[in-house]
């Protein structure tokens, strides 16, 4: 029982670890930025940015992938429209990759 | 060629001269470029939704 509830403890600390920093924080600080593909990607490399990349990814894709099976494209198709529309729409100061695969400052 | 008028005539007497044949494929007009702009419109619409959602970009 007591090492269930330790358990338990532990998982929701690392939950909270995980997502310690929100999105906009993350692109703020320059750990995170938009890739080519549509899909977040990490600049400096922390657990914390790769654990919020992941999580926003996951959901991005099921949007994604909704809105590719609704209109009858590929995902892919609806990923890269999502990159330039992003891309278009960063902050000055955020990161962008480039399609060399470099990052840079917007 | 009296001769010839009235076969023609005769034969035109037994067999309809007149035929509408409905064609044997159907007919396709190709709409792809309207459907693909349309796709895109909506596509479009759709994303601006997303990018918007601070938890996704």
């Amino acid at each position: 029982m007591k090492s269930k509830i330790l358990v338990l403890i532990a998982g929701l600390l690392l939950s909270l670890n995980a997502f310690a920093i929100s999105l906009q924080d993350a692109k703020a600080q320059g750990l995170v930025g938009e890739q080519i593909n549509g899909y977040l990607g990490v600049v400096v490399n922390s657990g914390e940015a790769s654990a919020l990349a992941k999580s926003v990814n996951a959901k991005r894709k099921a949007h994604y992938e909704k809105i590719a099976l609704k209109n009858q494209i590929s995902v892919d198709d609806v990923a890269k429209l999502a990159a330039e529309k992003a891309i278009a729409a960063a902050d000055k100061g955020h990161y962008i990759q480039t399609p060399q695969g470099k990052w840079i400052k917007k | 060629m009296t001769l010839g008028l009235t076969g023609v005539l005769l034969l035109g007497g037994c067999t309809p001269t007149v035929k509408i044949e409905p064609p044997d494929k159907p007919i396709v007009i190709n709409l792809n470029v309207k459907i693909e702009h349309e796709i895109k419109i909506k596509v479009d619409k759709e994303l601006d939704e997303l990018i918007n959602n601070d938890e996704l970009f």
